[in-house]
């Protein structure tokens, strides 16, 4: 039966199944990944997923809304793409954050666990590295094109830190660290490689405390991180055609998008793909002309293309901020943070397309339906993922709970 | 039904025991109290090398007048008025105790707080699952473990339209028909009408479901053994719950109380009184009742071998203590390492430099019987010492760019240094810092609040200092009590708001430029407590009321009662900081968490070492010298056949120096140091140590990503190995350009030398204070053979030996 079985996977592969899928499609059940797209600063629910027309211009901004694929559904005419594509992602307009600071509001949405001045909690992919584990080789979390402050490991220590990649719209593109330093060939460094093993014998073979035990774990990781041609080819994106390339955006945001796909594709579990510039307290509109469609190609790609390599009902896709944006419009053409309401773009890993979850006000300003809380959507990362989102964790010397008291939102789960 | 009650008076007088072993007798100071009170015993015997037996079957115990306290079973009973003498007998080696009945009864009420809330306790209603839980159950919520029980009492007695109870009717009250299932309960069946639990509510709502009886309160539980340890996984041991009254008095809670088991790998959960022994380890049995906590260590030896353990002798106390506790376990330490690892252990701890190589030779070179101490003397007077415990006490107080924007990191990082380098006692320096005023710029001891304050506001915020002090200074975490009751402690919100409200005056003010900052009290100001909206009194953590005159600064109240009251708990804090530096973890893990249910390993120790800290004036230096001096310090990691941290207990009961990675600015100073090639910094001068940069968040990608903190909250800092690291020694361009640097030390070496040999031997000493062994060499010697077939210049097959050694475990722990 499974020579049967993997004869037909095989013959899937042909029709756009990737290795890794293949291989978890002989094994049973799939393993969700995620990709989080964050909108740092906190992006404005009026001038992207819940435009409000009927609102007073100093309310509603001066940009218009346009019809998506569900009738009667209508975004921000900055949205073109997101709209055509609606079919493939459902939208929270009844989000809300109970922090109005970047820091912890980034911390909150990012983990799902408010902040406190006890302990940091760690982040969704902290987390999820901690109870999944590498897959493949690959780090389990990574963070593009940097680490922002709020994406870490709290509690759980730094192993479970994100993996940062750099920039990967800039011209040359190689991860730090991970590619051999020029003029050292493979072979070269196979030697070295050796020699370190040899004068690290006596210890790996008399010490076994678990601090030994993990640099050792870390640099075989390494190691095989640096000589895998499958980890070197998972960071390459010079290995995507130039089209889906210029698909994405040639820009940060962009090409991030494709390269969390790559790695998602090779093993990665959570990659964060982060978008800065949204904190309009000047400007509002001038600022999103711009970004909000570098936003609109990139996830709206990004959806196109793991649907198309069959890779969306295991991929969950997130669009977040860590708030949204006032209601008025301020003196200085801007809007400040606003965590009373926000929207939240969610796809993938079985989430219905087309769908419209909870409403807020006239005003945008607070959730008028089925508000959604930071620590349901928490509940739901780690629901989608597998993971029990009611686990606690014992390493600060009390319990603390990966999510508390949030519920997962019932309409992503089809 | 009243219960008669007798006081029973039982004084525990040891008897001169029978040569040879000893019995022990738990618990102790027992007062019984009611007809037929009575009191389970434990009965343990230790042999004369001080190790306990596990079997006490053998024993038996008797009363010298039994028409006064009897024995039943392994319990003592309170007949009549008088005095008897409790005796137990094992195999000829006795122990006794006398015991005095004294008057006649009186009629005891039953106690809301004593019995009602030990029963919701035993029977978990008030566990965080169920009504213990914050937001309660159904309606009906319980202080969690009974630690409100002025609270519970409120919402049993008033809540619910005071439907819970009927006095007029008790058995028709909720409180009973609810655990009794005579109408569904979503808790279950936690009862019948004929248990215990049953009656004891029941004479209490019949009584008038009074608050309190006014008789004797419990003031703390104690849980017997207090340390067992097993030979072999099978053994048994029933443990033992005595409650400690206020009128001196004593109460059998054995059966009133809820156990936990931190780990049930080693011993099993509590079942029919006991625990059973389950595998090798340390773990600890707590009891819960009544509000109060007790602990109890549980080890488990396992090990066939049934020899006694010998260890070596030792006139420190430090030794002594750590000796006695492994004999017990007879777990043998490590042997005392040898002079090289030694001398590179030493120089990493102490002042986190590599010694040098005209060091080592020297130290290594020399027959001095008392070197070992010589250096140790001479490390603590070396600048490199100041600037290593600085950056040990800029993570402790948080001297953060986060907070000040790193403009005043500067001065307070120049009075930390001054207070390690001139050894200030560390209690002058903690009644200063707590009571600083004034521009922080001229007195430096007021960025002492600066985590204090919100970072985006600018506004100082009591929530953050009140956790930050009783941390720093006492060891004691109370930010939970913040929000919410302590789950595992006696402590409450009341707590936190009391603590809180000594800082309730306390105001900064913004200077002329945005990073002045100066701190000044205010004349008013109260701290409300969120859930009355009252003004909280100042109130010490111990209950204590402060004595504040009029017009005194609260701060000034409170740092004297940290320093002057809480003398020993101030110097166990200070004193187990610095030996967690030494050993990787305190003696209480982690080291700012003192409470009830976090046992110290060695209590006795670290009081000894909290003492001397006190007796050296509150300096640290001697206490340094304590700890380097003593055996315990210096023993080796592994020994030939022996692996090393295979075994936990090794490292709970300091059998041996646990390895450990060394510190982000250490291991980049030792790659300076090796490689002969300063890093630089931008801004600082050639040759500035990471240390020594102020405020080093975003120095370099090495420093974070070695874990150097951000220091803007109270964690430790992270000494966990990562993917990033290994990636970064390997492959950055940061160690490559110091290994490949022309003339660093590689290219002096080889221009000296052609003898590979040599070059090896000198990288060696710098890296690891000692030469190659011949295995080494040989496996350095073949790698060069078929570098050099490969067609590898002689400097490049050097660089990447260097490379090995840098990234080395050996190099990169210090063990």
């Amino acid at each position: 039966m499974i020579r049967r079985d993997v004869l037909r996977i095989g013959g899937m592969a042909l029709g756009g199944l990737t290795i890794p899928r293949m291989l978890e499609a002989a094994g049973g059940r799939p393993d969700i990944s995620c990709i989080i797209f964050f909108q740092e600063g906190g992006a404005c629910q009026h001038d992207s997923f819940d435009p409000k027309p009927e609102a007073p211009l100093e309310i509603r901004g001066t940009f218009s809304s346009i019809p998506t694929a569900v009738p009667g559904v209508h975004f921000s005419e900055l949205l073109p793409r997101c709209a055509k594509n609606f079919k493939k992602f459902s939208v929270i307009r009844s989000m809300y954050s109970k922090e109005a600071i970047h820091e912890k509001a980034k911390q909150y949405i990012f983990s799902g666990a408010r902040p406190n001045n006890a302990f940091k909690h760690p982040v969704y992919g902290s987390v999820i590295a901690k109870e999944l584990g590498p897959k493949n080789g690959l780090p389990p979390f990574v963070c593009i094109p940097r680490k922002d402050i709020s994406a870490d490991a709290g509690l759980l220590g730094s192993a479970y830190n994100p993996f940062i990649t750099g920039d990967p719209a800039k011209k040359n593109f190689s991860v730090q660290d991970l590619t051999l330093p020029l003029g050292l060939t493979l072979e070269e460094s196979a030697g070295r490689a050796r020699l370190l093993s040899a004068l690290d014998e006596e210890i790996r073979e008399t010490e076994k405390s678990k601090v030994v035990e993990g640099m050792d774990y870390f640099y075989r990781k390494a190691f095989d991180l640096v000589s895998s041609q499958a980890a070197r080819k998972a960071f390459n994106l010079d290995e995507e055609p130039e089209k889906l390339r210029d698909a994405y955006g040639r820009n940060t945001a962009g090409q991030g998008a494709l390269l969390a796909r790559r790695l998602v594709e090779s093993g990665v579990r959570l990659a964060a793909v982060f978008h800065g510039g949204y904190d309009t307290h000047t400007n509002n509109d001038r600022t999103n002309k711009t970004l909000l469609p570098v936003f609109d190609r990139a996830f709206s790609t990004l959806l196109d293309d793991l649907e198309e390599r069959g890779m969306l009902a295991t991929t969950l896709v997130l669009a977040i901020g860590e708030f949204g944006r006032t209601p008025n419009i301020n003196h200085s053409a801007g809007r400040d943070h606003w965590p009373g309401v926000f929207s939240v773009a969610a796809a993938g890993a079985g989430i219905p397309g087309g769908q419209v979850i909870g409403s807020s006000d006239a005003q945008g300003g607070a959730p008028k339906e089925r508000p959604v809380s930071v620590e349901d959507l928490g509940a739901t990362v780690y629901k989608k993922l597998g993971i029990d989102y009611t686990r606690e964790y014992r390493t600060v010397g009390r319990p603390v709970r990966i999510n508390s008291d949030g519920t997962p939102v019932r309409e992503l789960f089809g | 039904m009243l219960k008669r009650a007798i006081s029973a008076l039982v004084l525990v007088l040891p008897l001169p025991a029978a040569a040879g072993d000893a019995v022990l007798l738990d618990p102790p100071g027992i007062v019984l109290a009611g007809p037929g009170a009575a009191q389970r015993l434990l009965v343990r015997r230790m042999d004369d090398a001080g190790e306990i037996s596990d079997t006490a079957s053998a024993c038996q115990l008797s009363s010298t007048r039994p028409e006064i306290v009897e024995i039943q079973g392994t319990s003592v009973r309170a007949v009549a008025p008088g005095e008897s003498v409790i005796a137990a007998n094992c195999e000829g080696s006795v122990t006794g105790a006398t015991v005095k009945v004294a008057a006649a009864g009186v009629p005891v009420e039953i106690s809301f707080p004593r019995d009602v809330v030990s029963i919701l306790t035993t029977k978990a209603c008030n566990s965080s699952a169920c009504h213990g839980s914050p937001a309660g159950q159904s309606g009906f919520k319980l202080s969690l473990y009974g630690s409100d029980p002025a609270a519970d009492f409120k919402m049993i007695v008033e809540g619910h339209g005071g439907r819970r109870v009927n006095r007029a009717d008790p058995q028709q009250s909720l409180l009973l028909r609810k655990p009794s299932f005579q109408v569904p309960h979503g808790g279950g069946h936690l009862f019948t009408k004929q248990a215990d639990e049953y009656q004891t509510i029941l004479n209490w709502l019949a009584q008038g479901a009074r608050p309190s009886s006014g008789g004797p309160r419990i003031l703390s539980i104690e849980l017997y053994p207090k340390e067992r340890i097993f030979a072999t996984p099978g053994g048994k041991q029933p443990v033992v719950v005595v409650g400690r009254l206020s009128d001196g008095s004593t109460r059998d809670m054995t059966a009133e109380v809820r156990y936990s088991v931190n780990d049930e790998a080693v011993v099993s959960a509590v079942s029919n009184g006991a625990v059973t022994a389950k595998g090798r380890g340390l773990t600890v049995v707590m009891a819960r009742g009544v509000g109060k906590t007790a602990t109890a260590q549980m080890i488990v030896v396992d090990r066939a071998s049934a020899s006694r353990t010998t260890t070596p002798a030792s006139d420190s106390f430090i030794d002594r203590q750590a000796f006695a506790k492994l004999r017990r376990v007879k777990l043998a330490p490590f042997p005392v390492t040898s002079d090289s690892a030694f001398l590179r252990r030493v120089y990493l701890d102490a002042v986190g430099v590599l010694p040098t190589t005209q060091e080592t030779e020297r130290f290594l070179g020399s027959s001095e019987p008392a070197k070992r101490a010589q250096l140790i003397d001479r490390l603590l007077e070396r600048p490199e010492y100041v600037s290593h415990w600085l950056m040990k006490f800029e993570d402790w107080f948080r001297n953060s760019q986060y907070y000040s924007q790193g403009r005043t990191n500067a001065s307070f990082k120049r009075y930390l240094a001054a207070l390690i380098r001139e050894d200030r006692p560390f209690d002058q320096a903690a009644r200063e810092m707590i009571t600083a005023t004034g521009d922080t710029t001229v007195h430096p001891a007021g960025n002492f609040w600066h985590p204090a304050m919100d970072f985006m506001l600018k506004t100082f915020e009591v929530s953050k200092a009140t956790p930050t002090v009783t941390r720093l200074f006492l060891g004691q975490r109370i930010e939970c009590a913040e929000c919410h009751n302590h789950p595992l402690e006696n402590l409450t919100q009341e707590d936190f708001y009391g603590m809180a409200a000594f800082f309730a005056r306390l105001r900064v003010k913004h200077g002329y430029a945005q990073y002045r900052r100066i701190w000044y009290n205010a004349r008013e100001g109260e701290v409300l407590h969120p859930a009355s909206k009252q003004a909280a009194p100042p109130k010490f953590l111990d209950g204590g009321v402060p004595q504040i005159a009029e017009g005194q600064d609260r701060r000034e109240v409170l740092a004297e009662w940290i320093t002057r009251t809480q003398t020993m708990q101030f110097a166990r804090t200070a004193a187990n900081r610095i030996w967690a530096e030494y050993f990787g973890a305190g003696i209480v893990e982690p080291a700012d968490d003192f409470r009830s249910t976090n046992m110290p390993t060695h209590p006795e120790l670290l009081d000894g070492l909290a003492k001397a800290f006190i007796e050296a004036g509150f300096r640290f230096k001697p206490l340094h010298r304590l700890i380097l001096n003593s055996q315990v310090y210096q023993l080796s990691s592994r020994a030939p056949g022996r692996p090393g941290g295979a075994d936990p207990l090794e490292k709970l009961l300091l059998a041996r120096y646990e390895p450990r990675k060394l510190p982000a600015e250490v291991l980049l100073d030792a790659i300076v140091q090796v490689t002969g090639v300063p890093q630089e910094f931008t801004g600082y001068p050639p040759g500035t140590s990471p240390k020594d940069l102020v405020a080093s968040i975003g120095a370099t990608y090495f420093l974070t990503t070695f874990g150097v903190p951000r220091r803007d909250i109270m964690e430790s800092r992270s000494q966990e190995p990562s993917l990033s690291q290994a990636l970064h020694l390997m492959n950055s361009d940061a160690v490559r350009e110091k290994i490949e640097k022309p003339g660093n030390i590689l290219g002096q070496l080889i221009e000296r030398t052609v003898n590979d040999r040599e070059v090896l031997d000198a990288l060696y000493l710098r890296a690891y204070s000692r030469k190659a062994t011949p295995a080494q060499w040989q496996a350095v010697e073949s790698y060069l053979a078929s570098e050099k077939e490969a067609g590898r210049g002689r400097r490049r097959m050097f660089e990447n030996v260097l490379w090995a050694i840098l990234n080395s475990k050996e190099f990169q722990l210090n063990q």
